[in-house]
């Protein structure tokens, strides 16, 4: 038996005290002259021995209390075969755990892992029986709880790598859930894995069932050296009209060896562009930037090589450059822009996006106009019924439109419905302290770049008049006045959105203009009408694509060609969803035929997978192992921590509860003596 | 006779009440006692009294008074007429004052209960003009008055003096009594008697033997006899001096029986050897005890 705490063994010095007590108990005991003991001595033998025998049990049961209370606290724990090991015989449920995450590529890692799997098979009696669980960010039960090895041998052989990252917790508790489900006597999981550190981020919570026993079988070495390329980053510049793209990659070296001349190249269009040569220190990493890429219109493929190692994988990034898509806006008012001084020198300013903005008065807007805007912002104008009428429909197709009331705004009554709030009178604040903007929803896409401290005050702008607002019944209230007069209302009509702004826009009824928030404030009220998204250059294996999403314009994507080339045929009806599984570019097409591709996604394999320093798997199995649990010695002879065999021994509780039910027997006896 | 509690220092043993009590009563001895002097007791010769012994013949030098000249007319016969003589007695008290008479639970101790009593019967046997006298002895004799009957108030200042001091036994100075108290006489043992009944019969057999009426008083405590003690405690021996643990109600029972034990083994012995023999219990007045002891012997003395 050996202790978890031993010092609390001290605490066994604490014995002394009873014994103490029970000494100087009796010598404080008070003396009874008595004239003579000459028949006290008669019986003295027996009474004294009655009375030893009767404190001696209480002395006994305290010490022992104690003792165990003591012991308890030192969490003492067996070092001897589990009985649940001991207990041999009895047919057995294996669930046979394959790690396929790409780093199990390293060198021979996986050949290994396979053959390792097969002994496990090879060793199965035929009352055995296993499931295999091939796992990397995805599970994958390949055969459950049969007891045929040749399908077993089959599906090994049918193994392959996956472009995945390694997670441990899903897989061990479908393990979990596959041996609850057994009734056969023994269970265990053999997990076959490099146990990377990276895959296992604590015991969320897994626990394999009572009795189960994990038997890790570790296939990595000790030694390991790999090379990964890092995620670009991709810097756009504008340089004589022409959008440039400059690309910076980086290279991090897992491994103890600096490396010196590690070529990256970077492939445009599948052609090598251009080479760097870096040198990485061990466990560091270095950086490169590539010459700028001009863009074209359509977007282009990139790629960053590295020459190969021992593990392939993280030695390509693909990524994809596609031009910059301007939010088109047309501001209206009663000058064709000229009022607007402040909004348009606003919108001319910004890279991602960038917002094109053209000008027109309320009665030159046409329907090629409104066709080819994103956004459309009327600034200070009285709209006819006819032209609201339009506007609605605009709206109602997914546009967006900013009203500005200002001074003589208006929205005929009849197509309120159109608008998320009605302009009226107006309220007057020259006089008197001066309005300011307050309960801003900063939860709402608007405000939220403002949202955390010191990163806009909106209370400075001083609001000398605005227009009384009427919001509708489905619209939300993003600003108010101090007075609780509504600044900004949004709504949404039908697929388009409406803001509407109770003042102005210039310094004629407030100085927000010159104030360090306008610019981004309406930035952001611009790309929420236009609903704008950032595109991603990349997404990684074991996400999941939306293809619907994924096209930069309005597409019917029916088909998806995946990098290793198969077809998957999508619902026409939309709302299927593909999960990347391969490294490389998914093309997505238009139509049964797919003639050429609508949009191409490039999927990484998770670059955190390319650290391939190894844990302890004892971590892993006295995270999961249940009470009675413990490991099964076979390749890697791994033996259970203390603490893990402590905790699942758990004899401290049994001490603890023996010593309080020795407490309360004492008790007991005491009072019945004391009593007596 | 009045007994001045101002001079004499043992006087205050002499409770009155309990002389009320007893004034009546005599303490008459139950076997023949040797004196001079007319007492109330049978003397082992023929002197005057009212009580008839026997008749015998005539021999010249007798006196002719005590000729039965009714006898001479029927049988023609000098024959004298003998009498019972009764005669005063020796009376001593022997009383233990080991330390373990020192001894009291509720107030008084045994020894003090002891010096009344004797006290007591000092002053009545006194009365009866019997010859009394003291002595005072734990492991050997401590005092000693000899019987006189001038020496009550010497007894009574002996008694006075007397403290418990050391360890008691009773074979050795009894047996001294026995060989120093040549004649026969009253006898009376106030003691408490914490000796084996055999060693005790030991002791008290010679006195018994040379033909004196030995009268037992075995004090006792309440607390000896019922042993009513709660707690746990250390018990130590007032003569050894040697302490036991003791857990009374564990062995209160196991204690009474063999105190009965005892007082049934001595009752039992000291009737075969004809020896009064009274338990008295200290916490009991030493009027009542000393009354119904006394009503009992006269009661059975007439009896006999």
């Amino acid at each position: 038996m050996s202790f978890l705490t031993p010092l609390f063994l001290i605490g066994l010095a604490g014995l002394a005290v009873p014994l103490v007590i029970h000494l100087i108990q009796r010598e404080r005991k008070q003396v009874v002259q008595f004239p003579s003991l000459m028949f006290l001595r008669r019986i003295p033998y027996q009474s004294v021995q009655r009375r030893r025998i009767r404190h001696w049990l209480l002395l006994m049961m305290r010490l022992a209390a104690l003792a165990l209370i003591v012991l308890a606290f030192a969490r003492p724990f067996f070092r001897g075969s589990d009985p649940a090991l001991a207990a041999s015989g009895g047919a057995r449920e294996i669930v046979l755990l394959v790690d396929r995450s790409y780093s199990m590529g390293y060198g021979d890692r996986w050949t290994r892992a396979l053959s390792a799997a097969r002994s496990t098979v090879d060793d199965m009696s035929a009352a055995d029986r296993a499931s295999i669980v091939f796992f990397g960010s995805a599970t994958d039960v390949v055969l459950r709880s049969t007891s045929d090895k040749a399908r077993l041998h089959s599906a090994l052989a049918g193994a392959q790598l996956s472009a995945g990252g390694t997670h441990y917790g899903p897989v061990l508790k479908l393990a979990g859930s596959i041996l609850a489900e057994s009734s056969l006597p023994r269970r265990e999981v053999v997990l076959v894995s490099d146990f990377q550190r990276v895959g296992w981020c604590g015991a969320d919570g897994v626990r394999l069932p009572d009795g189960a026993v994990l038997t890790p079988v570790p296939i990595g070495e000790s030694e390991t050296a790999n090379l990964a390329v890092t995620p670009v980053s991709l810097e756009r510049s504008t340089f004589s009209d022409q959008e440039r793209v400059t690309v910076t990659a980086g290279v991090v070296n897992h491994g103890p060896a600096a490396r010196d001349g590690v070529d990256m190249t970077l492939e445009i269009g599948g052609r090598a562009i251009q080479t760097m040569r870096v040198a990485v220190g061990p466990n560091a990493s270095a950086s490169a930037s590539f010459a700028p890429v001009t863009l074209t219109g359509a977007e282009i493929r990139g790629s960053i090589r590295l020459a190969d190692d021992a593990m392939p994988r993280d030695n390509a990034f693909h990524f994809m450059v596609s031009p910059g898509r301007p939010v088109r806006t047309a501001l209206v008012d009663r000058t064709a822009g000229r009022e607007a001084l402040y909004l348009s020198r606003a919108l001319s300013v910004g890279d991602a996006p960038r917002f094109v903005t053209t000008a027109r008065p309320a009665d030159g807007l046409t329907a090629d106009d409104l066709q080819r805007t994103d956004v459309l912002i009327l600034n200070d104008v009285q709209v006819p019924a006819a032209l609201a009428e339009r506007l609605g429909r605009f709206v109602e197709r997914g546009g967006g439109l900013l009203i500005i009331a200002g001074q003589r705004g208006t929205w005929p009554q009849e197509r309120a419905a159109s608008v998320a709030a009605l302009p009226g009178d107006m309220v007057d604040r020259t006089r008197g302290p001066a309005g300011r903007l307050v309960a801003l929803e900063y939860g709402h896409t608007v405000f939220e770049p403002f949202r955390s401290p010191r990163s806009g005050d909106f209370s400075a702008a001083r609001f000398y008049g605005y227009r009384a607002l009427t919001p509708q019944a489905d619209a939300t209230v993003l600003a108010r006045f101090d007075d609780g007069a509504p600044a900004l209302v949004e709504r949404r009509v039908g697929a388009g959105r409406v803001l509407v702004w109770a003042s102005s826009l210039d310094i004629e009824w407030n100085d927000l203009p010159v104030k360090p928030v306008f610019l981004p404030f309406v930035h952001q009220m611009a790309r929420y009408l236009a609903a704008y998204r950032e595109p991603e250059p990349w997404l990684t294996v074991g996400s999941v694509l939306d293809p619907g999403r994924a096209a930069a314009g309005p597409a019917d994507i029916r088909t998806v060609v995946t990098p290793s080339g198969e077809r998957v045929a999508l619902d026409p009806e939309g709302g299927d969803v593909v999960t990347l599984e391969e490294q490389g570019f998914y093309e997505l097409r238009e139509g049964a035929t797919g003639a050429g591709p609508a949009a191409t996604v490039a999927a990484n394999v998770d670059l955190s997978e390319s650290d391939l320093t190894p844990m302890d798997p004892r971590e892993v199995v006295a995270a999961v192992s249940g009470s009675g649990a413990e490991l099964a010695g076979n390749a890697g002879t791994v033996e259970l921590t203390d603490a893990s065999r402590e905790a699942t021994q758990r004899l401290w509780w049994y001490l603890l509860f023996a010593g309080a039910l020795l407490l309360a027997a004492e008790t007991l006896v005491s009072n019945r003596t004391m009593i007596r | 006779m009045t007994l001045s509690t101002a001079t004499v220092p043992g006087a205050r043993f002499v409770d009155p009440k309990v002389l009320a009590r007893i004034g009546n009563l005599e303490l008459v001895a139950r076997s023949v006692v040797d004196g001079f002097i007319n007492g109330l007791h049978r003397s082992p010769y023929f002197g005057a009294s009212v009580d008839f012994a026997e008749h015998r013949g005539y021999v010249p030098g007798d006196d002719i008074r005590r000729v039965d000249w009714r006898l001479y007319a029927r049988t023609d016969r000098y024959y004298i007429k003998e009498y019972e003589a009764d005669s005063n007695a020796n009376f001593a008290v022997l009383l233990d004052v080991s330390k373990s008479m020192g001894f009291g639970s509720e107030g008084m101790t045994k020894l003090e209960y002891g010096r009344m009593l004797a006290g007591c019967l000092t002053y009545l046997v006194h009365r009866q003009r019997d010859r009394v006298g003291l002595v005072a002895f734990d492991s050997d004799i401590v005092e000693f008055v000899p019987p006189s009957a001038k020496h009550m108030e010497v007894a009574l200042h002996v008694l006075d003096r007397l403290t418990p001091s050391s360890p008691g036994s009773l074979r050795v100075p009894l047996n001294k009594v026995a060989e120093h108290f040549g004649r026969r006489g009253v006898l009376v043992l106030i003691s408490d008697l914490y000796e084996d009944p055999d060693a005790i019969m030991e002791a008290i057999g010679p006195l018994r033997f040379r033909g004196h009426d030995v009268i037992v008083f075995h004090l006792l405590d309440r607390a000896e006899l019922d042993f009513e003690y709660a707690d746990a405690s250390a018990f130590e021996d007032l003569e050894s001096g040697e302490q036991i643990p003791i857990v009374p109600e564990a062995l209160a029972e196991q204690y009474r029986e063999l105190v009965r034990a005892h007082i049934n083994a001595l009752t039992e012995r000291f009737s075969a050897n004809r020896i009064d023999y009274t338990l008295v219990n200290t916490s009991a007045p030493l009027d009542h005890a000393l009354f119904s002891y006394l009503s009992t012997r006269e009661r059975l003395t007439r009896v006999r």
